[in-house]
């Protein structure tokens, strides 16, 4: 075995790169790809430069955690467009939304019908009937504001 | 195997222990608090999220889409002191993961056991048959006073349903032979209203039909009245123009005709085909005295003798009642 990891060399580094790369799709977002990728960049400068197999693992190391910087500069963005953005969040796809009180606001607490359920809502002081817009949600609270 | 050696090992097994670590992958659905030193910190959405390693720890992984719970099968007693045995569904959703993981303990088993006991407090206000037919209000109803009590939670009730309710057996049984009583009693009113209908149809007819007959009774009448007026009428005519006419010409008119009829009806005694046994009364006398008045007829037509003094004896013969009016014979 270890005869064998000698034997090979300096493609040990890239053979264990793409291993860890072909895992990441078994168990994704475990950032094994980007371990994948220090081992292929450890391997290339292998190639390049001669080092004991010492220096390789320090600096796989010290690729491995550069790359936690490069991968949020990079993904984060393209990771955070979601198709359905509201999705999980269904107060939020309500903002800037109008409806009519139910209950009129009575100590900053009232209701509104939205959908087939009722919501509670915070806000000034308002009769029922009143048409009422959503500013602000937080968590299932929603403040209203009169329109 | 140098010093180095193993720390360079250690460095690498470090590196990816914290790399994994400090790399949160949080699927869609869920959202993970994070507790720094067991104090919680932050929220991670979904995606990739970066901690601190070692000082922060993912705390709890809250499901943030909406569930269901079963809310269990239990004996409630309504306002009319039936027991019927209720269960349920409740619809929620978690919006704030923090709330929810720390402000109660174990929140399905709260929500339950919240609306296992409201489900108590609005049905037993209730009658039997409010439980059974206002269903929707019984949910609206929970769903507001428990959708108040779990807010403090994070946590929203969207939806709270009565699924089945089951009043004992006996209760069933006596229900449905109410109903059946209930149909039995619409059947036979509805029967003794078709047969007092049809009654009051009946005499309605016999009424009419009697009233029409009536009336038809009451025009025959009128019209046999006119019939019999028009006759007189006509008759009195007749025997105004008779006498007229008698008053205008000779009595040997009147004479004429009278034997004319006489004579015809000897006629007719003659054709009869049984014996003839002609009784004639005293009285026959005078009328064949009648038969001077054809001689007077003729002595008025081809003499100038008058025998007015035995014409005038003669006047004042009954008329005919019907027939046609003897013509004038005008004087010669």
């Amino acid at each position: 075995m270890t005869d064998m990891f000698a034997s090979l060399g300096n493609w040990n580094w890239l053979i264990f790169g793409f291993i860890l790369m072909a895992l990441e799709t078994i168990a994704p977002g475990v950032f094994l790809f980007w371990l994948g990728l220090a081992a292929l960049l450890v391997g290339l400068v292998s190639f390049v430069v001669t080092m004991s197999w010492q220096i390789q693992l320090v600096m796989f190391a010290i690729f491995a955690a550069a790359a936690v910087p490069v991968w949020r500069r990079l993904a984060r963005p393209k990771l955070d467009a979601s198709a359905s953005p509201f999705l999980n969040k269904r107060t939020e796809a309500l903002l800037g939304r109008e409806f009519t009180l139910e209950k009129p606001i009575i100590d900053g607490s009232g209701t509104v019908r939205i959908g087939d359920t009722v919501w509670r809502v915070a806000g000034p002081d308002t009769p029922a009937g009143t048409r009422v817009k959503v500013v602000q949600v937080d968590g299932a609270n929603l403040t209203v504001a009169v329109t | 195997m140098s010093g180095f050696d193993i720390f360079a090992i250690v460095l690498v097994l470090l590196v990816i222990a914290t790399l994994l670590a400090g790399v949160k992958t949080v699927p869609q659905g869920y959202d993970w608090t994070i507790e720094r030193f067991g104090k919680y910190t932050q929220t991670l959405s979904p995606g990739l999220n970066l901690i601190v390693p070692y000082f922060d720890r993912v705390g709890r992984k809250i499901n943030m889409m909406e569930q269901v719970i079963d809310i269990p099968e239990q004996e409630v007693i309504t306002k009319d002191n039936a027991t019927v045995t209720v269960d349920g569904v409740a619809f929620f959703q978690v919006f704030d993961a923090a709330k929810a993981s720390y402000e109660v303990a174990n929140l399905t088993q709260a929500i339950t056991v919240l609306t296992m006991t409201n489900i108590r407090s609005v049905m037993g206000s209730m009658d039997l048959d409010q439980v059974l037919s206002h269903r929707d209000e019984i949910n609206e109803r929970l769903l507001r006073v428990v959708d108040a009590a779990v807010s403090p939670w994070g946590v929203k009730v969207n939806r709270i349903e009565i699924k089945d309710i089951v009043p004992p057996a006996d209760l069933v049984e006596a229900m449905g032979r109410q109903m059946k009583a209930e149909r039995v009693k619409r059947a036979d009113i509805l029967a003794a209203e078709g047969q007092r209908q049809s009654e009051i149809l009946r005499a309605e007819g016999a009424k009419q039909g009697q009233i029409l007959q009536a009336e038809g009774r009451r025009e025959a009448a009128f019209r046999d009245a006119e019939a019999r007026e028009r006759l007189a009428e006509a008759e009195a005519k007749a025997t105004l123009a008779v006498s007229e006419a008698i008053g205008k010409g000779d009595v040997a008119a009147l004479n004429y005709f009278i034997a004319d009829k006489y004579i015809k009806a000897f006629g007719q005694f003659a054709d009869a085909p049984n014996q003839k046994i002609i009784m004639l009364p005293m009285e026959a006398t005078s009328m064949l005295g009648s038969l001077a008045g054809i001689g007077e007829i003729a002595k008025a037509t081809f003499g100038e003798s008058a025998a007015s003094a035995t014409a005038a004896a003669r006047r004042g013969g009954s008329v005919p009642s019907s027939g046609p009016t003897p013509p004038a014979v005008p004087p010669q």
